[in-house]
């Protein structure tokens, strides 16, 4: 009985002892319900508009819960998912979209592991030595036993400007009997032709990544930071969302749907090119 | 690490409970207790912090107190820092985040932590461990009498988590448990 006595004695003697101030210590300031408000992680962004986890944040919900992805729940999340204060999104799209997303008879769910979506990262490198904005294009993929981000796309201004192909009469050629001449007129293409992409089929991309790749690899691109970061959703039938970090006071903060674009026929692909800039 | 034994044993015996072969997913139960494990090493971190930083604690001591902090995480983690007024990142190696903070030009430092944290679900990398995210919000209070200076900040720290199966030998059994390690940290002032 002693035993235990000093035992009990010891642990609370202990925890009064512990040094420090760590997560949850008494004394920790309360938070007054804004970073519980918060969309804090990109993650959350997920849970909440599926109704995979609990209002206050505190529960994970599984496919066994009863709360699991419920319609009404979700409802509420979705409200709060919105950027309401900068963005300007009209109450009436929202209002569409969140019908569409919650629709009895074909609710929509975002899928982490699912295509159609996409991350935009802004960066700064320093390019010859000087600094520039870099926009990298990132896509989930699996790979191994997992997945991994990786870049998909890159855009570049500098670049854009290596590729600046005029077409129909001003442009520079071959003219249809070089063959005959064993092309001998290539010297003339390529000795001090700032426009040797004069030369090549209608339907040349250039692949800005590969490009950038060899560049990093000349050393002639270093790395300096990330600057801004944002997410782009084609999950959604018919619709267009845009995710972004909100860093602000108040309760309407982290990452919150900072544009949203009803989708016709075509359009798609459009906001796609306007996303991209690739020429 | 003998702090971490009873989360050792409660892992094991979940593991054991719940299936012998290991599958790509990871219950709910077993996450949940891996959430706690995570959570433990947040606090712990959050307590050597508080230690590093507060000018009451004795050089020698802060030292030891960064070692034990170094032994959290996995090799080559690195603190992304950034303020409201820059967008630059600018980038630390964990022990020398730590030092920074130790020779920070205040009398007087109290730094805190708030009563909430955010987990991530876990997901596998290519390698096959689990990555997570622990997010937690940290009040920095720096007070300097000679320049009547008063600083006080609320940083977002997201807190990478490397979750792996391992095994041990303890008498002749092979018992297997999950690990958790910290990796890299981003650290965001918030407008709070």
């Amino acid at each position: 009985m002693r035993k235990i006595t000093l035992l009990i004695l010891l642990i609370i003697s202990s925890i009064q002892l512990t040094p420090g101030q760590g997560l949850y210590s008494p004394g920790s300031p309360a938070d007054d319900g804004k970073f519980a408000a918060s969309t804090k992680q990109v993650n959350q962004f997920f849970r909440r508009f599926n109704a995979e986890e609990s209002q206050d944040g505190k529960k994970r919900y599984y496919d066994t819960d009863t709360q699991y992805r419920d319609r009404d729940l979700r409802k509420s999340f979705i409200n709060i998912l919105f950027d309401n204060e900068t963005s300007g999104i009209a109450r009436e799209l929202k209002v569409a979209f969140t019908s569409d997303v919650i629709a009895e008879d074909n609710p929509q769910f975002l899928n982490f592991h699912g295509q159609n979506w996409f991350a935009e990262v802004n960066t700064v490198f320093t390019y010859r030595g000087k600094k520039e904005n870099v926009t990298l294009f990132m896509k989930l993929q699996p790979e191994g036993l997992g997945y991994e981000w990786v870049i998909d796309k890159v855009s570049f201004d500098p670049f854009k400007a290596y590729f600046d192909k005029d077409t129909g009469t001003k442009k520079q050629f071959l003219h249809p009997l070089s063959h005959e001449l064993d092309f001998m007129n290539l010297r003339k293409a390529f000795q001090e032709n700032p426009k040797p992409e004069s030369y090549t089929a209608t339907d040349y991309e250039p692949d800005y990544l590969t490009l950038f790749l060899y560049e990093i690899k000349r050393g002639n691109f270093k790395f300096e930071n990330v600057t801004d970061l944002k997410f782009h959703f084609f999950q959604i039938d018919n619709w267009y969302f845009e995710l972004a970090q909100f860093n602000r006071p108040g309760f309407n903060t982290g990452w919150l749907i900072s544009n949203l674009v009803k989708l016709n026929e075509g359009d798609r692909e459009a906001v796609l090119k306007y996303i991209y800039d690739q020429k | 690490m003998k702090k971490y034994f009873p989360s050792f044993l409660l892992m094991f015996f979940l593991t054991a409970a719940v299936s012998v072969a290991q599958t790509a997913d990871i219950s709910p139960q077993r996450k949940q207790a891996i959430d706690s494990l995570a959570l433990e090493k947040v606090k712990d971190l959050s307590k050597y912090i508080s230690i590093i930083g507060s000018k009451e604690t004795q050089f020698s001591e802060a030292n030891r107190v960064m070692d034990r902090a170094e032994e959290l995480f996995a090799p080559a983690a690195e603190m992304g820092v950034s303020s409201v007024n820059t967008r630059d990142v600018a980038y630390y190696k964990v022990r020398r985040y730590f030092e920074r903070l130790m020779a920070l030009n205040y009398d007087r430092v109290n730094i805190s932590w708030y009563d909430i944290h955010y987990i991530s679900d876990l997901e596998r990398q290519p390698d096959g461990r689990y990555v997570g995210v622990v997010t937690v919000y940290q009040r920095f209070e720096g007070t300097s009498q000679e320049a009547g200076l008063n600083y006080r900040d609320t940083t977002k720290k997201d807190i990478t988590i490397y979750v792996e199966r391992k095994s041990t030998q303890v008498a002749g059994r092979t018992i297997e448990f999950w690990d958790v390690m910290l990796g890299d940290i981003r650290v965001t002032e918030t407008s709070a």
